[in-house]
């Protein structure tokens, strides 16, 4: 009998994805805690869920110290950009699981809602650290299924089922189309990895080109989906509103740092050949997305659709950034996602806590009058307004600023003239709520929900987002160095 | 011999009539779930052939991922097609109607 050889080595430098190990175990301890566990007892499982996120931000940490480390034969990479993006994504991740805590204390079963959560963030992490087709897939759809199911977590409200199918369909599409373009991609260079196939892609020929352009328009069109840009925005503004507040919270922040990382990671690596293409592929998507995003805005009378079509907005400035495709260009785009998470934390924790037992403070015209009865409350709510609004200075007035500098160092002055155009319209809808709140009559009796976590999430993200717009060099720098290898 | 083209334009034919199937489909979900499935079969059908044809083993591993996550994607899918039933008692495209503006 032959012995049996492992083609493989063993893989070096496991410890880089020590965080990922950390948080499946402990995302599958708490899924069978959730089982053991009496029904009055389940909320050990959300604190465990919290503990594991800091354990996990405590390994990216340790294991991003050694950099530019790739592990699993050049499957998983941990530089500084994917550890920056991963340490986004677990803050809003615990961000999210406080928002949760007292919102989601009447469902039955709510244990296995926040192991949803880990391996949602699981899959993003995994994302993040992805080099090549097959892993950025897998993690995807580990994130993409998990928050299907968050979304239609409250099973007996209809508005949660209906936009968690929406949402699926959808997604499920999207992911197609993403799958569909890779086809090509992986027909015309027979590799998955990115550097690899970007170096095949650059020095193709014109035979290969429409390939490998029908290719790149079908990957496009599959991210799109998943960062919710316009055109491929249809389903944001049902699933936002259907979703329980803590997962639309969620899912407004950490999935869009995973899909623009991604975004950023495709278009840097695979195609740098095709850049000409993509850029004007990508002017089309920014446009359209900030005109949707602000102009839509405006007829909303829910606030969580107002905040979707805000998202899209948002994320039509930060294509801005990636149509710049400078190092500052991709600098602006991580400091923009850090200030959008905690001005998004911030404003969801608010409309949570205007939560009454069967009313959701969720209609504009819930917040009239909101000033005369808790002034800190409006005043938070004001301040992380006017920040979405970009007025300076605020932390959004600086994110704003840096992606239009980007654009304009570039050439596009067009471009950057529209975002600044689009911004404005986008400041009506955002500074018309301090308007209800400060000029207009209590229509109807506030209760805010007592809760400590929930009023700590909006103090921290108002002193954030106040902070970074009195002083941005700090958080700037950071991103700097996050970004400091990847061009 | 069958030519790499024969695959790639079945494949692009069951891809379209998925899409085309998603988006002209009135009667229910049902259907949707299954050009969702014909989309990730034709998805496989491209990879096993340029697999094959470029005498490279990747695409055929991938076809594996693929239908893994296919086959939770759909379990995923019906459960949440079940519980939208149980609250509208109809799974017919045009009663997907309450979340509007």
């Amino acid at each position: 009998m032959s012995e049996v050889t492992f083609p493989f080595p063993f893989p070096q430098h496991l410890e880089l994805i020590l965080p990922e190990i950390i948080l499946a175990t402990m995302a599958m301890v708490t899924l069978m805690m959730s089982v053991f566990l009496s029904p009055a007892r389940q909320s050990i499982v959300a604190w465990v869920s919290i503990a594991t996120c800091f354990v996990t931000a405590a390994a990216v940490l340790y294991a991003s110290g050694s950099a530019g480390l790739t592990t699993f034969y050049g499957y998983f990479v941990l530089d500084p950009f994917a550890a920056f993006a991963k340490l986004l994504m677990i803050i809003a991740t615990v961000f999210a699981m406080f928002l949760s805590l007292d919102y989601m204390k009447k469902e039955v079963n709510v244990g296995e809602y926040y192991t949803l959560m880990l391996f949602a963030l699981l899959g993003m992490m995994l994302m993040v650290s992805a080099t090549n087709f097959v892993t950025m897939y897998l993690g995807l759809e580990l994130m993409a299924l998990s928050i299907y199911v968050l979304v239609a977590y409250q099973r007996d409200v209809l508005r949660s089922t209906e936009a968690s199918l929406k949402y699926f369909i959808l997604g499920a599409l999207s992911s197609c189309m993403l799958l569909y373009g890779l086809t090509f991609l992986y027909g015309s260079t027979g590799s998955f990895m990115f550097s690899e196939m970007g170096t095949l892609i650059s020095a193709s020929g014109d035979e290969l080109r429409f390939a490998v352009l029908t290719g790149m328009l079908f990957v496009l069109a599959g991210l799109a989906f998943k960062v919710s840009v316009a055109p491929f925005h249809m389903w944001t503004p049902d699933a936002y509103e259907g979703a329980p507040t803590p997962i639309t919270a969620f899912m407004s922040v950490a999935p869009k740092v995973a899909g623009l990382v991604v975004f950023m990671r495709i278009l840097h690596d695979v195609f740098p050949g095709l850049q000409a293409e993509y850029t004007s592929i990508l002017m089309v998507m920014a446009v359209l997305s900030m005109a949707v995003g602000n102009i839509a805005a405006i007829a909303q009378r829910n606030i969580k659709r107002m905040l979707a079509y805000s998202t899209i907005g948002h994320v039509g400035f930060i294509l801005l950034g990636l149509i710049a495709a400078t190092g500052n260009g991709y600098t602006a785009i991580v400091f923009y996602m850090t200030v959008y998470l905690f001005m998004t934390m911030g404003v969801f924790a608010i409309i949570i806590m205007m939560r009454r037992d069967e009313i959701q403070g969720e209609l504009l015209d819930d917040f009239a009058g909101l000033a005369k009865v808790r002034p800190g409350y409006a005043l938070a709510m004001g301040l992380l307004m006017f920040s979405m609004a970009g007025i300076p200075f605020l932390g959004g007035f600086w994110a704003k600023a840096f992606v239009f500098m980007a654009v304009i160092e570039t050439g596009h002055i067009v471009l950057a003239t529209l975002g600044v155009l689009f911004s404005a319209i986008g400041a009506f809808y955002y500074i018309r709520i301090v308007k209800y709140m400060y000029f207009d009559d209590e229509r109807v009796s506030f209760n805010f929900v007592k809760s400590g976590p929930l009023q700590t999430i909006v103090v921290l993200s108002t002193l954030i987002i106040v902070a970074i717009g009195l002083y941005p060099e700090p958080v700037m720098a950071l991103c700097k160095l996050a970004m400091a290898n990847f061009v | 011999m069958v030519p790499l083209s024969s695959f790639l334009i079945i494949g692009a034919a069951l891809f379209s009539i998925g899409i085309v199937g998603l988006f002209l489909n009135r009667k229910n979900v049902i259907t949707i779930l299954m050009c969702i499935e014909l989309m990730l079969l034709a998805v496989n059908i491209n990879f096993a052939a340029f697999s094959h044809f470029l005498g490279d083993i990747s695409g055929q591993i991938m076809v594996f991922f693929v239908l893994t996550v296919a086959a939770a994607e759909v379990a995923v899918g019906l459960a949440i097609l079940v519980a939208y039933y149980r609250q509208r008692r109809s799974i017919a495209i045009e009663d997907i109607n309450t979340l509007q503006g």
